[in-house]
């Protein structure tokens, strides 16, 4: 089947098409089209995204990124509309809604309201159709969310951790906004840190809630330690090395934070996989770190991490998260579909 | 009025107790620095309101309304951090709580977007204090 996948939450206009093959056994999907509309160029100046002209952007991405998307297949061959319901800014999710109730009423298409932090992890099954991989934990960090749940089978996913302040994106992009290095953050950050060789430094920043017996972060208190020191230090903030060293340690904290809750998660529950997602999973460190520590978990535990340029928002993830919702339901449930237009809302604080 | 906490508890009290004098279709500006407590002094409200939902940052989001329970029935959260204009705020939708008498509007960073608060606002500025953990609150209605 085709899936015509469409994004709008945040900053990106995307849409893509999808081929989905439930019967092949290797690789179930193909990405026929994968269209992103990238507005970080229109954001830069301001140092961080402007909803007005976030959705504006989107007005005018919407039509010709959906139209750059079906450029191989015409619309009626799609089977199915996908595209994200919620969480996100309710300016820029109704352009995607709106855009594709339109279509699914016109050409009489089924449609499927997609939730983005689904998406996030079922890029994790864009590449690859891994088996026997359930119980799993799922990280997902991104710049509006940093959430650990639990798969116990196909389709039933559960919150067990959640930020309880800052988002670990927001934290870096707060982070390289004290320091003055540009955005988006993470990225800044990132490659800052990249440059010091020698890792030991005399900065030491704090690691939040790894002593509390739950599966929850808090990032609001090492963006002020950050504050703190930058303060304290105002003489050294023209030296590249002493900004590069907060960059690193200040990474590191975040790294570690994450680590060591999926680890604790991931032993309590047994788990056979840990899957990463979200734009911070496009981290480098992260990948490497987080996947170092699972590989010293008894019984040869999998991790799964997203090509980077499905880690950051995208259509196809929306389209494949629709795929494997759309494998578990019934006859009926599919064919009501077809009348989703009329109900289907956006829900800017939709929850998993 | 002026207020000094002298650590992050006290600053989530301070939130809690200023709901008391709370009516409905308040709107809240907050001013101060990042790290200044603004976050704390919200989570503060959000307990005093009884709502049990973890107030997140609405940095991204940019608005997050919450349900209470009483006469105040919504808590609508923004956060203006990334915003050049009040103008960005109406096309939010921010206007549907502004006016509701059922509702209490806090708005974080509320001197970025001072044309769209309402003339009975209350505004609370936040400054850090000498000692690290002090916090200076200045409430002016």
């Amino acid at each position: 089947m085709l899936i015509l996948g469409i994004e709008t939450s945040c900053d990106e206009t995307a849409a893509a098409v999808l081929e989905y093959k439930p019967l092949k056994k290797e690789v179930q999907f193909k990405i026929i089209s994968n269209v992103i509309s990238s507005q970080i160029s229109i954001h830069r100046q301001y140092g961080g995204i402007i909803p007005e002209v976030a959705a504006r952007a989107h007005i005018e991405n919407i039509l010709p990124v959906i139209k750059k998307s079906l450029k191989n297949i015409d619309l009626k061959r799609i089977d199915l509309i996908a595209v994200t319901q919620g969480p996100g800014l309710i300016t820029s999710l109704l352009v995607g809604l709106e855009t594709a109730k339109t279509l699914s009423y016109a050409f009489q298409k089924p449609l499927m309201g997609i939730n983005h932090l689904q998406g996030h992890l079922a890029a994790n099954f864009i590449e690859h159709e891994p088996k026997n991989i359930f119980p799993a934990i799922s990280l997902i960090v991104s710049g509006g969310h940093t959430e650990l749940g639990l798969i116990r089978k196909s389709g039933q996913y559960k919150k067990i951790g959640q930020t309880r302040d800052d988002a670990a994106g927001e934290c870096f992009d707060k982070i390289a906004k004290l320091l003055n290095i540009g955005y988006p953050g993470g990225p800044a950050v990132s490659k800052m840190a990249k440059k010091i060789n020698n890792k030991s430094n005399n900065i030491c920043f704090p690691r939040p809630m790894l002593k509390t017996n739950d599966f929850d972060f808090s990032f609001s208190g090492l963006k002020t330690a950050v504050l703190y020191f930058v303060k304290e230090n105002k003489n050294k903030l023209k030296k590249n090395k002493f900004i590069q060293n907060i960059c690193a340690e200040s990474q590191q904290a975040i790294i570690d934070v994450l680590i060591y809750k999926t680890i604790k998660a991931s032993k309590k529950y047994k788990v056979k996989t840990v899957f990463l997602s979200g734009g911070v999973a496009a981290n480098q460190e992260l990948r490497e770190q987080l996947k170092l520590n699972v590989c010293k978990l008894p019984n040869n535990v999998k991790f799964f991490v997203p090509s980077r340029n499905f880690c950051t928002d995208n259509a196809v993830m929306i389209a494949a998260a629709a795929a494997l919702k759309f494998k578990n339901l019934t006859p009926i449930q599919k064919r009501k579909l077809k009348n989703n237009w009329q109900k289907i809302k956006v829900n800017p604080n939709l929850e998993t | 009025m002026k207020t000094i906490t002298k650590s992050e508890k006290q600053t989530l009290n301070l939130g809690k107790n200023f709901v008391l004098d709370l009516k409905g279709g308040e709107v809240i500006g907050l001013i101060g620095e990042l790290g200044a407590g603004k976050t704390v002094f919200i989570k503060g409200l959000a307990q005093g309101l009884n709502i049990k939902n973890i107030i997140t940052s609405p940095t991204f989001v940019l608005m997050k309304v919450y349900k209470a329970k009483g006469l105040i029935k919504h808590f609508c959260h923004v956060d203006a951090y990334r915003l050049k204009s009040a103008r960005d705020l109406i096309d939010i939708g921010i206007k549907d709580y502004l006016n509701k008498k059922d509702a209490v509007t806090v708005i974080e960073w509320a001197d970025q977007v001072k044309n769209i608060l309402p003339k009975d606002k209350i505004l609370v500025k936040i400054r850090f204090g000498k000692k690290e953990n002090q916090r200076i609150f200045e409430i002016i209605k």
